[in-house]
């Protein structure tokens, strides 16, 4: 059983991911695939006027909905899979829960993003990759063909 | 003001009230969306719009007392002072322990209330930050105000995903808070008569010495108290996650 990690941010990148993932599925069935939805944390005075629960279900209401393009795309497909929701640094977050939690891989789209937002925020799945001991499957806009 | 927007200084001081009000106003965004969450959904926008005008107001308020105090002896080191304690403050980890217990409000007086309640208590940094950046002039108090309006309303993700991305932007910002502390400290009225005849570069000195204090306290503070790898934050979502796609649409 390959355990295989999809980071997912409702973006078009996770998209690519998933087909990346149908591809992979039909020389390897035997797949066991987990969508990981990392929300940013709230910090600072903002918590002070809200409850823990509140956060939470802020936290899953965004986390289903950026979970909810990928669902669709894996129901349709009839593949099985489970998802989850976390809370963290994202890029942290993703490497961390791979490493920890035993996947064989990590499969993520990455931005196709213009120049400056990246040279400002850099990208997620570069960073990934950069940092993660669990190899890393980075699918770019080029080979898009879904 | 025209004539004031020649200067090269004018325009250091509209991008530290820039940086300011993205730094410190990501908070009060969050806490509007998480205020205005419940409500259905055709009074969201109504409670966001009326949220957002109170914290608004009261921040034109607040920043109108604030300059007049500041304009009194020894009111400037004290508000250097605070603004230190906010750069440091803003450096270190996150207690899990500091939490409300207001819950989101289904109706839109409610979130209204929480929203302007919230932004009293979280406008008090951004308003003495603001103030020291704009050393009294009034166009930039106003142009601070106006600024910090589109980041509350639409720059929670905006703001949090820079911080996630680029955490470098927290020291930085902090470094700041320190360096407009050093100067509103040394432009204190009750101090004049020490600072005459002092050249005209010192306040630049001070300001070098706030940011590097603010920076080094800080970071040496948040190495102290932060925990070692803290686990995951993984949320239960219990019947959700058995749930098939169509029902959580």
């Amino acid at each position: 059983m390959h355990k295989l990690l999809i980071p997912v941010d409702g973006s078009a990148n996770a998209d690519r991911a998933i087909a990346e993932t149908l591809r992979l599925r039909q020389a390897t069935p035997d797949l066991e695939i987990h969508l990981l939805s990392v929300q940013f944390p709230i910090d600072g005075h903002a918590r002070s006027f809200v409850s823990q629960e509140e956060v939470d279900d802020y936290h899953r209401e965004e986390g289903l909905a950026a979970l909810a393009n990928a669902r669709r795309l894996l129901d349709t497909a009839g593949v099985p899979y489970s998802h989850h929701i976390a809370v963290g640094h994202v890029a942290d977050t993703i490497v961390r829960y791979a490493e920890e939690r035993g996947f064989d891989r990590i499969v993520m789209g990455s931005h196709g993003r213009s120049g400056l937002m990246n040279l400002l925020m850099g990208s997620v799945a570069s960073e990934v990759s950069r940092r993660s001991r669990v190899p890393v499957t980075l699918v770019g806009p080029v080979q898009d063909v879904a | 003001m025209f004539e004031s927007m020649m200067h090269a200084s004018f325009w250091l001081s509209v991008l530290q009230i820039i940086a300011i009000d993205i730094l410190l106003g990501g908070d009060n965004a969050v806490v509007i969306a998480l205020a205005c969450r419940k409500l259905p959904e055709h009074q969201r926008n109504k409670g966001i719009a009326w949220g957002v005008l109170g914290a608004i107001a009261l921040r034109v308020v607040l920043i109108f007392f604030a300059l007049q105090l500041l304009a009194l002896p020894f009111l400037k080191v004290v508000g250097a002072l605070l603004l230190l304690w906010i750069g440091i403050k803003l450096l270190q980890p996150e207690h899990e322990d500091e939490h409300g217990n207001i819950e989101g409000s289904t109706h839109l007086l409610g979130a209204i209330k929480t929203i302007v309640v919230a932004d009293a208590v979280m406008s008090l940094d951004n308003v003495i930050a603001v103030a020291g950046a704009a050393k009294g002039d009034l166009g930039l108090v106003v142009f601070g105000i106006v600024v910090s309006i589109p980041i509350i309303v639409w720059g929670s993700k905006f703001v949090l995903k820079l911080m996630d991305r680029f955490p470098l932007v927290i020291t930085l910002g902090a470094a700041l808070l320190g360096w407009i502390a050093g100067g509103m400290f040394v432009g204190d009225v009750a101090l004049r008569p020490w600072i005459e005849g002092t050249p005209s570069w010192l306040h630049y000195l001070t300001s070098v010495i706030g940011a590097a204090f603010v920076v080094l306290l800080g970071t040496w503070l948040a190495r102290r108290r932060e925990p070692e790898m803290a686990p995951i934050v993984e949320l239960d979502l219990g019947e959700a996650a058995r749930q098939p796609m169509g029902d959580n649409r």
